[in-house]
């Protein structure tokens, strides 16, 4: 074997980089004592601007920005009462009504950090949530209806609303959407899951230019979650249509139709076209000219609109003059003129600008570990920090492979319950919370928090899910692992050496998950289980885990806490990612015509019960969810570690000159943070 | 001389041939594709993608055909000047390269000039000054560049740049400019911005290249030749730089070849670190993401760089060295 050389220069640079996250936190002076919370008075108190639902009290007279003005006096623009619709969205302002103007400065990755703007401009979805990321709320639609049995869906649409480029938004942008793409094989090959139930395609159509209808062939109650949830039918044009996604219920027709061939002259004529601006075929171009990010000519109905796109140094958005939201004086939304995100192509750059001053707003990129020089340098940048716990229950979830087969002795003992719990307590999860959540996250089980509606109580935060390394052993113990080698590690039963756990972390996750699984392993010491941190590269470890080939993957499980509408690291049953065992995923996807059952009757059952949920009313499936959660909790499925923490895209950079920035807002994926805090009603107050 | 010239050129282009190949392959030897990676992506940002849209994503960027036939559709665009979509920037590569391209030279070529402004001269001095005090100076801060990593410099220099001068952090522009078309003051910003990552690009550059010309200059110093200059009358300083120093640059030419490619993609890590808009981040982004067309176009370019380096390191070691000219033409 040639020897590899490595000279010392190379060594250190590439040990370092994985370190580098650290480097700044070091060379900072270290002003917080040890032992002292530095995070708990940050966590404020859970507030965000309300809507006016009731017609009688909404605006008569509309304002509108300088900005507007000036286009509408030089005669570019129709007046403010002419843009806005009859039946406006109602902003109640969270402290006062705004002033307009100014340029919101943050920062983003690149083309692939789409989400940072997606989530700003989130209210173009049909339906939303409050504040509170639990009651369903007008958003795009001004109501909505859902039949006794549950399989007609009807949603109402805004009188007089507009897309940005002013021509009128009706029941047609649906169909457009249902018939001419969802519909095309060749845009979209096969019916989209969030569309269906039990396996059966769901149809759209218009009732009247204001009112469109979704129908099933079965009950489905939970479609105004789906609506209203970050999902593929409910997403909104700016998350649903970016990046070659084909889904998101309504689409700008009178734009669109050109570029597709039924409309524009055929297949050839539209390659021909497509080829001319760059594009290997129409299909590529298409999906260029509907992706808000790239295309500034694109009608939008979100309160920014791009007018330099995402593939450049900055990416810049820009108030977008038809957009169907006021506060309560009747002044038209967003107050913020632009927003401008510039680029960096690291982390360490955005955290360091971040503590300079240098963005208004940010909360995304920003990391818990860097908590206490952002504190020290509050003043001279003049921010303020709100950390935002998540709703999920835990940021590093231990997920077993419930499918495991390579190795029948490992494969044994992850399918048995006792050995499961027995990992769960082995794990002092206080010591990781103080390390990597600086004591500001909460140890427990996966389960979400108790302000979530699915919860299942307080109590199954803590069930088997607390550090009782004696009641480990005892379960070990009594499961027959009783031989131990020189170290005190126990041995396999089929006489090759220790068993050996392998934790798969995956690299680049927000919070270090493979140095916590090095911690774990240290803890799992006094419970005799030896294990292996491995480290892959994020495509390796999908490809292993479609392989089948993982004992246990770390990763956080966030979205969990809406069970239903992103069950995917709550239960096997999406094979996009199987982190509990792809071929289980594969078998609850195809109705069991592919992959593997699974083994385990309680497994099954979760998943019985999971499938049957969207034809049950609210209360039952909420019901159903919490038997679920139990269900996972007690088997110990997955291992939860700490949770319910701002660690993910919960520190929240705000610079003091802005007004209405919510103490604490909720951090969750189907609240699209921060569009739940309606990032159009933040203004500069000087 | 000239069958040479062809012999060399007809090499330098299937080299070429084999690099795009290798290139092409190796991109793809690692599990999963871009729409793989695109998912993960998603994932880790808070968004998903279901199982229909990631195979109709594959369909439409044709990863659903084996290798070789992408190989040739690539090949195909290639020679008709065409690289293809970034898939990423959902722009052509040309275009997405190009923006980066020239930024990267003019980061790189100021690292260079500060190298060799400062090494040659501080290399010549310390050997002829062996054992002398600046030498000693000189060898120690050499040692201290070569021994830091240079992404460790540069963040530890923007933290204190911030902490004490209130500098800007990062980026090649000031964030008003960014955008903005070019101008004089655009160019007086970019003016601003450029010392510091050409320092620290140059530090380490710098270091390696004190030591080699100490080295190469120590050893002919006490050659014949130069005693036997001296011993004619010749002023020293003339005498040492138009003999030994002469002979003491061949290394530097015959790493022209390397130095080209690195002209064109800089040194990544330090380039990730502050934040610099240059070619170095976009290949790193493009493997990380599996983008093949965009990252399969730099590594051939580099390649091809290389290539054309190396040959005019050879013409170059000719023009300076007449050992080598003359044994080219026996």
């Amino acid at each position: 074997m040639a020897k590899q050389r490595i000279s010392r220069r190379e060594f250190l640079r590439d040990a370092s980089v994985a370190t580098s996250a650290l480097a700044l936190a070091s060379i900072a002076p270290h002003s917080v004592r040890a032992g002292e919370k530095i995070g708990a008075q940050l966590i404020g108190k859970l507030e965000g601007p309300e809507l006016v639902l009731d017609p009688a009290k909404w605006p008569k007279k509309f304002g509108e920005a300088p900005m507007l003005a000036a286009f509408v006096k030089d005669g570019k623009l129709p007046p403010v009462d002419k843009r806005v619709p009859e039946e406006p969205m109602v902003v109640k302002p969270l402290q006062s009504i705004g002033k307009y103007g100014g340029t919101w400065r943050r920062a983003f990755t690149g083309p692939a950090d789409a989400e940072n703007g997606n989530r700003i401009v989130s209210t173009d979805k049909i339906l939303f949530w409050d504040y509170t990321a639990t009651k369903v709320m007008p958003c795009v639609a001004k109501d909505w209806k859902i039949s006794d049995d549950g399989k007609v869906v009807i949603i109402f649409l805004r009188k007089g609303m507009k897309w940005s480029d002013g021509h009128p938004f009706t029941a047609d942008d649906f169909v457009f959407w249902h018939d001419d793409v969802y519909l095309n094989k060749d845009i979209q090959p096969a019916p989209h899951p969030d569309f269906m139930v039990n396996g059966k395609s769901g149809r759209l159509y218009k009732r009247d230019d204001y009112t469109v209808v979704f129908e099933f062939a079965e009950a489905n109650y939970l479609f105004v979650d789906i609506l209203a949830g970050s999902t593929s039918i409910g997403g909104g044009q700016a998350t649903q249509q970016f990046g070659g996604r084909t889904m998101g219920a309504y689409m700008p027709a009178h734009y669109i139709k050109q570029f597709l061939p039924k409309y524009g002259g055929g297949k050839d004529e539209m390659d021909r076209k497509a080829k001319a601006a760059g594009f290997d075929g129409w299909l590529s171009y298409l999906k260029n000219r509907w992706d808000w990010r790239l295309n500034t000519e694109l009608p939008v109905l979100a309160p920014w609109k791009t007018v330099t796109p995402i593939n450049n140094a900055t990416w810049v958005l820009e108030r977008n003059p038809y957009y169907y939201g006021v506060d309560t004086q009747g002044n038209q939304l967003p107050y913020i003129d632009r927003i401008s995100m510039g680029l960096a192509e690291n982390l360490e750059v955005v955290n360091l600008r971040a503590i300079a001053g240098q963005f208004d707003l940010q909360e995304r990129h920003t990391a818990l570990s860097k908590l206490p020089v952002f504190l020290e340098n509050r003043t001279k940048g003049n921010y303020d920090i709100h950390l935002d716990p998540s709703l999920n229950g835990s940021d590093a979830t231990l997920q077993i492979n419930h499918a495991y087969e390579a190795d029948p002795e490992i494969a044994k003992w992850l399918h048995t319950r006792d050995f499961r719990r027995a990992l769960s307590l082995g794990i002092d999860r206080d010591q990781l919370n103080e390390t990597f959540w600086l004591g500001v996250g909460t140890p427990g089980s996966v389960a979400p928090a108790e302000t979530v509606p699915y919860s299942p109580g307080p109590e199954w935060r803590k069930k088997w899910s607390v550090h009782d390394p004696k009641q480990a052993n005892e379960f070990l113990d009594k499961l027959g692992l009783t031989k131990k080698d020189g170290e005190g590690y126990r041995l396999r039963t089929d006489g090759k050496g220790r068993i050996r756990l392998e934790l798969q972390t995956v690299a680049g996750s927000f919070i270090s998950h493979t140095q916590i699984c090095e911690m774990i392993k240290q803890q799992w010491k006094q419970i005799g289980i030896d294990a292996d941190v491995k480290e892959v590269e994020r495509n390796l470890s999908y490809a292993r885990i479609n392989n089948n080939e993982h004992h246990i993957t770390v990763w956080a499980n966030d979205g969990t806490e809406v069970l239903y509408l992103f069950p995917r690291h709550a239960l096997p049953v999406d094979p996009v990612e199987a982190l509990m065992g792809y071929p289980i995923a594969r078998w609850f996807a195809s109705n069991g015509q592919q992959g593997m059952e699974p083994k385990d009757p309680q497994l099954k059952k979760a998943m019985e019960m999971f499938r049957s949920a969207p034809g049950k009313k609210a209360p039952e499936r909420i019901k159903i969810a919490q038997e679920i959660w139990k269900i996972i909790v007690d088997e110990q499925f997955s291992i939860g570690t700490v949770g319910l923490s701002p660690a993910v895209m919960g520190v929240r950079v705000a610079s003091r000159k802005l007004g209405n920035i919510p103490a604490r807002e909720i951090n969750a994926q189907h609240a699209r943070t921060p569009c739940s805090s309606h990032p159009t009603t933040f203004y500069f107050k000087s | 001389m000239l069958a040479y010239l062809v012999r060399r050129l007809i090499l330098a282009v299937l080299t070429v041939w084999a690099v795009s190949v290798l290139s092409f392959t190796v991109i793809q030897l690692p599990p999963g594709d871009y729409i793989t990676s695109y998912i993960a992506q998603m994932s880790a940002s808070g968004s998903f993608v279901s199982e229909q849209e990631a195979n109709a994503l594959r369909h439409q960027y044709g990863l659903d055909q084996p290798q070789y036939i992408r190989y040739i559709r690539w090949m195909g665009m290639v020679l008709h000047g065409n690289y293809g979509m970034a898939l990423e920037y959902g722009r052509p590569v040309g275009e997405v390269i190009g923006d980066r391209l020239w930024l990267t030279m003019v980061v790189s070529v100021a690292a260079i000039i500060f190298t060799w402004f400062v090494a040659l001269p501080i290399g010549i001095y310390s050997a002829v000054r062996q054992y002398s005090l600046g030498d000693y100076v000189a060898t120690f801060v050499g040692f201290i560049g070569l021994a830091i990593p240079s992404f460790m410099l540069a963040l530890i220099l923007m933290y204190l740049g911030f902490t004490f001068f209130d500098l800007n952090i990062g980026g090649l522009f000031s964030d008003e400019l960014a955008e903005a078309p070019w101008s004089l003051a655009k160019i007086w910003d970019l003016t601003k911005h450029l010392p510091l990552p050409a320092l620290i690009l140059g530090f380490a550059g710098t270091a390696q290249l004190v030591r080699i010309m100490r080295a190469n200059l120590l050893d002919e110093l006490s050659k014949p030749y130069v005693v036997t200059g001296r011993a004619r009358g010749l002023a020293e300083s003339r005498l040492i730089l138009k003999y030994p120093v002469r002979v003491a640059l061949n290394p530097f030419a015959s790493t022209i070849g390397y130095l080209l490619p690195y002209v064109v993609s800089g040194s990544i890590i330090v380039s990730l670190v502050l934040s610099l808009p240059t070619v170095g981040p976009l290949l790193l982004k493009a493997l990380v993401a599996q983008d093949m067309f965009l990252a399969g176009t730099i590594v051939l370019m580099l390649g091809t760089m290389t290539v054309i380096g190396t040959f005019i390191s050879d013409l170059l070691l000719m023009w300076i060295d007449p050992r080598i000219r003359f044994e080219g033409r026996k």
